[in-house]
Formats: structure tokens, sequence, C-alpha cells
């Protein structure tokens, strides 16, 4: 059913093209209507998903330098998202997700890097 | 047609969805068998009778990034197990896994949406408070 999948994927565009609108106007540090990230508001520590608006309010307006300070994890799951995107469009899950690798991967990289950015060895 | 298991939208006549390998039945003959799993001894499964079993990967990767970081991680290694278990051929305990990894998803994106909304409320309030502060200085 070929109308069906265009249009699961013309809401998408249309959802992501406002999300991507609303980022680029309105700054994440001036507006408080953003969503806070839950772990960081009990604990005081960044989770690895922090400054994930941030960057790419800033990526939008093509300053690739901050949002790399502010989240280099945004970049790395930009690739991945790229690279899922083929077999996402044909409706399907994509092969990696069930490699016992890539799980893994994630995994060791999410808590590595979660751990590394609370701690003063952090460079940003 | 979609696919009851996944979702994924197969050919009317498919005998089995080409995302997942579940039988379809409409439109085939009822005589499809699925394959029989995969015993604990042997070489691993096919990717077809492995992906029958949902890791929850992405969604316990989402609730790590955006909602509720320990449960998240708990979601994680319980979607890895998953796929562990399947490259070895232990299908019971991978579905066991994705029941853990769907359940710890479940719970961490619940309590996350709930701190958030409840943050929210908080700074709705507080920018009230301040609106109203300010309208009465002037």
């Amino acid at each position: 059913m070929p109308s069906v999948k265009l249009r699961r994927i013309a809401s998408l565009a249309v959802v992501a093209a406002a999300g991507a609108w609303v980022l680029y106007t309105f700054a994440p540090t001036a507006y408080g209507f953003y969503p806070q990230c839950p772990f960081r508001l009990l604990t005081g520590l960044e989770c690895p998903g922090c400054g994930t608006t941030r960057a790419l309010h800033h990526l939008l307006h093509g300053r690739v330098e901050e949002a790399f300070r502010f989240n280099p994890m945004l970049f790395v799951l930009l690739a991945v998202a790229l690279f899922a995107l083929p077999s996402l469009l044909r409706g399907r899950s994509p092969r990696f997700l069930m490699q016992p690798w890539f799980a893994w991967t994630a995994f060791f990289v999410l808590t590595g890097y979660w751990i590394v950015r609370n701690t003063p060895l952090y460079p940003f | 047609m979609n696919c009851p298991n996944c979702g994924t939208s197969n050919l009317d006549n498919a005998a089995v969805c080409v995302n997942c390998g579940r039988s379809l039945g409409a439109g085939a003959p009822s005589s499809y068998t699925p394959p029989p799993p995969p015993s604990n001894f042997g070489a691993p499964p096919s990717v077809g009778a492995g992906a029958t079993i949902p890791n929850y990967l992405w969604q316990s990767i989402v609730v790590t990034l955006c909602c509720c970081l320990p449960l998240g991680i708990v979601s994680i290694i319980f979607a890895a197990q998953v796929n562990s278990k399947l490259a070895q051929g232990d299908v019971a305990g991978a579905q066991e896994a994705s029941q853990k990894a769907k359940m710890f998803a479940l719970i961490g994106f619940g309590v996350g949406l709930v701190i958030i909304i409840l943050s929210m409320i908080f700074n709705g309030a507080v920018f009230m408070n301040a609106i109203r502060e300010a309208q009465a200085n002037r």
C-alpha cells in the first residue's frame, strides 16, 4: 500500500520540519518551554542526551562547532539514523539493530560517555 | 496487508512477513508452518527465525537519552542480551530478555514522562508568578 506509506513519510516530514522550525527560531537557553532532562533535574548530573536540544539549535544555524560542544553524541546518532534511513523508508527495522555487536557497542558507548562527561576529564 | 506482528506492509499474497518472518496466512495456503525453533545445540538460527523476537533496542536508547537514564541503560542491556542469545540459538532466553527490555523501557518512559510533565507544570507556575509580579510592580 504505497499511499499509506507515502502519507506516513509525508506526515513525518511535516512533523520534522515543524520541530526544526521551532528549534531554529527559539533558542533553548532563552525559552523555558522545552522539556528538561529528568535525570539532570533530579541529580544535577548530565545524561548522554543532555545538550541535544541546544546542539540541534546550533546545528540548524550552521554552527557545527558549538553543536559539537553541547553534545558530540548527536553526530553519532545522526550518522546511525542516516544509516538506518533506507530500511526505515521501506518500513522495515534496520538489520543492524538485531546484531549483538551493535547492541553491546551502543551500551558501552552510551554508558562510557555518560560517565566520562560527568568527570573533570571531559574536555567541553 | 500489514503484518500483525511488526506492522510491516507486505504484498497481499505474501505467505510470511518480509520483516519478521511471521506467517501471514491470508492468500497463501494455510499449510505453511514456520520452521521449528533451532535447538540450543548446533548452528545459529537464520535471520528469519531470529528477527521474530523484538529487542526494543532503539526504544531503550530513546528512553536512556530522553526520559530516564538508569532504567534505559538496564533496558539496553536486556536488548543486547536478546541479540546475543538469539545468536547463540537460545530462543527462550531471548524471549525472556525481550520481555524485560520492554518492561524496563516502558517503566523508564513512564517515570521520565511524569517528571517532565511535573517540571513543566512547575516551570509554568514560576513563569506565571514572574508575570504577575512584573505587573504588580509596574
